[in-house]
């Protein structure tokens, strides 16, 4: 417990935090403003539905499947950063040769992660939807929809459906990092798998589906707006999606536990 | 099995990296309440020795005793009583000094209320404990590395080379530290390469060479047969010199210094070099320089050139320079890389 506390404290300190999210923010506005700004530009189809993404409540989900498929390389990277650093700065050794529990550490250290993701993905959805809200505007569009209660009701969901395919996403950046034992490798190995997945689509289509990252992106189901699977390939059907996101996470946590036991710590 | 008396224990410690050993069978005993100094060459085993203590890594063989009870895999609790600083200190650079003691805090046994304060005072870092980390000189790094080894007040204490970057005030400071936790009936276990310092500052030392123990022991009793007396005369005097001397100490303990400049040592106690320079006054030698001392730099030099346990005969000054200096009086660094005469 304490060392969960200490890692929240740790992560709200840390300017990864706040650069990560800065940057998921920002991109997101400026998509959402962009696509407000330039509807009147467009005719038809095309116009009407890039207007989706500020027209509510649709824009809710759309949104949010948004953050989920920005959120997964930011996540990644996090994630590889908070464990990489570990070992980079020697702090994972001077828990250890205190007395600590490695895999305990690690996975406490995790914990917080965790709650950051969520704190980070409901502050992402506001900033979002005031932007869209700013958009609509812009582009004349009615925010009538913005009170519309049914889907308000299964915003929670869909909500908590995001924050465990971006945990799982930044539990695998965590892993990679733990493997990695460093910083800079653990981030450049994360955007490489990430990447990689991305690739082996083109190839391997009917397994990419199962991999982590368009697992996660499958989680929240919608109309295939962001993501970087682009809605190209086929998408695993949401419960599925959550199993699969559930294996990874699990997964990459005990990788996680299991090698930080074992390792030797050097530097 | 336990030794009683003993704060620390290690029997036949082995550890190999790839292919090359690190520690080849290490038994070192160091007793409560001491300071400990674990002196030894660059690559000797030392931090090795230290990560293993410390659960960091584990031994392919043997044994640790830590406080009297065996320490395996499984007793991370041990580690509870021991602090440690291995190595360079680590801490989040991002974090304030004080902030990065409150995460370290968090961590391992429980730290007393104020003990964070109480520590920054102590490393003199209390003015600057708001500072990001990154921000540090070496020297404040490694203050705070201290401290952060001192946060649960240990029963026994672990410092890889704590005096490294510190300024002179701050290493009379951590001796005098180091000095009131051992009165306390703490234990100090310290590697150093500044000679001088730890003969200062040990009461007991433990000298390792290739992975191995080559001496251990009280380190006045260790320092009292180490004497030497380092003469120079002309060199057409040398043979003279020698011949004048050897009645007095043997023929074994004169030896001339590499370097063909005429220095001898003259294996003594160094309280009798007034008896060298009669008996080469008495020849009608006169010395162009006289040295004597005992000091832990010729011990530990002596020791560790070259393979450990390698006759310790005829390779005491072998290493001088080949130049017109002096014996060397400094550079310890070099015997390890030192092959054999
Ligand atoms: N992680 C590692 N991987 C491979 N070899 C290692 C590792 N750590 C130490 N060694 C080797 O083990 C030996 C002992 O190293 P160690 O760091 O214990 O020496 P030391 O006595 O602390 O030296 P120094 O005085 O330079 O600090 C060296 O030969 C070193 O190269
Ligand atoms: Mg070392």
């Amino acid at each position: 417990m304490r060392i969960f506390v200490a890692g929240i404290r740790k992560l709200l300190r840390r300017p990864a935090t706040f650069v990560t999210l800065g940057l998921l923010v920002g991109l997101l506005g400026l998509i959402l403003i962009a696509v407000s700004a330039t509807a009147g530009q467009r005719t038809g189809r095309a116009a009407q539905e890039s207007l989706l993404l500020v027209t509510f409540p649709g824009a809710y989900s759309l949104i949010l499947s948004f953050i989920l498929g920005l959120g997964g390389l930011f996540a990644v990277i996090y994630g590889a950063a908070i464990a990489g650093s570990e070992w980079t700065w020697g702090t994972l050794k001077a828990a250890v040769a205190r007395g600590e529990s490695r895999s305990g550490y690690q996975l406490l250290s995790f914990a917080a992660i965790v709650v950051m993701v969520g704190v980070g993905l409901v502050l992402a959805l506001a900033a979002g939807v005031v932007v869209a809200i700013i958009g609509a505007n812009i582009a004349g569009v009615s925010t009538a929809g913005l009170n519309d209660t049914e889907t308000l009701g299964k915003m929670p969901e869909l909500m908590a459906r995001a924050w465990l395919a971006i945990v799982e996403e930044g539990a695998l950046g965590f892993a990679i990092a733990t493997l990695a034992r460093s910083q800079l490798a653990g981030i450049g190995a994360g955007i490489g798998v990430y990447f990689g997945e991305q690739f082996a689509s083109i190839f391997l289509p009917d397994i990419v589906k199962y991999l982590p990252f368009n697992a996660a992106t499958a989680v929240v189901a919608t109309s295939g707006t962001g993501g970087p699977g682009g809605g190209a390939i086929a998408r695993l059907e949401p419960n599925v999606a959550l199993l699969v996101v559930v294996a990874w996470l699990m997964g990459a946590l005990l990788v996680t536990a299991i090698f930080t036991e074992r390792a030797e710590i050097s530097g | 099995m336990t030794n009683d008396g003993l704060a620390l224990a290690t029997r036949g410690l082995q550890k190999r990296f790839g292919t090359r050993p690190a520690l080849a069978g290490l038994d070192l005993s160091v007793p409560s309440g001491v300071v400990y100094g674990f002196l030894g060459p660059n690559g000797a085993g030392k931090t090795t020795t230290m990560r293993l203590l410390t659960g960091l890594i584990h031994p392919d063989a043997g044994t640790i005793e830590v406080l009297g009870r065996s320490f395996g895999r499984a007793d991370r609790h041990r580690l509870f009583e021991v602090g440690a600083l291995i190595e360079s200190p680590s801490f989040y650079p991002y974090l304030s000094g004080r902030d990065n003691l409150r995460a370290l805090a968090a961590t391992g046994a429980p730290t007393g209320p104020g003990r964070i304060e109480e520590l920054l005072e102590l490393v003199g870092l209390r003015e600057r404990g708001k500072d990001k980390v990154q921000t540090y000189s070496l020297g404040m790094k490694q203050r705070l590395g201290i401290a952060a080894a001192l946060l649960s007040d240990p029963r026994l204490l672990l410092l890889d080379e704590p005096a490294n970057g510190l300024d002179p005030a701050g290493i009379v400071a951590m001796r005098e530290t180091l000095r009131h936790l051992a009165a306390q009936g703490k234990t100090v276990f310290v590697s150093s390469h500044v000679l001088g310092e730890v003969q200062q500052l040990a009461d007991v030392i433990g000298i390792i060479a290739a992975g191995r123990l080559v001496r251990e022991g009280p380190i006045d009793q260790l320092l009292l047969g180490e004497g030497a007396v380092r003469i120079r005369v002309e060199l057409a005097e040398v043979d003279a010199a020698r011949t004048a001397l050897v009645p007095l100490v043997g023929d074994a303990m004169v030896e001339a210094i590499a370097g063909d400049d005429g220095w001898l040592a003259v294996h003594i106690a160094a309280t009798r070099a007034s008896e060298v320079n009669r008996a080469l006054a008495q020849a009608g030698i006169y010395a162009s320089a006289l040295e004597a001392g005992n000091d832990l730099e010729s011990l530990f030099l002596e020791l560790t050139r070259g393979e450990a346990g390698a006759s310790h005969e005829g390779t005491f000054f072998g290493l001088a320079g080949s130049n017109d200096a002096p014996p060397p009086r400094s550079g310890a660094a070099d015997a390890s890389t030192g092959g054999p005469s």
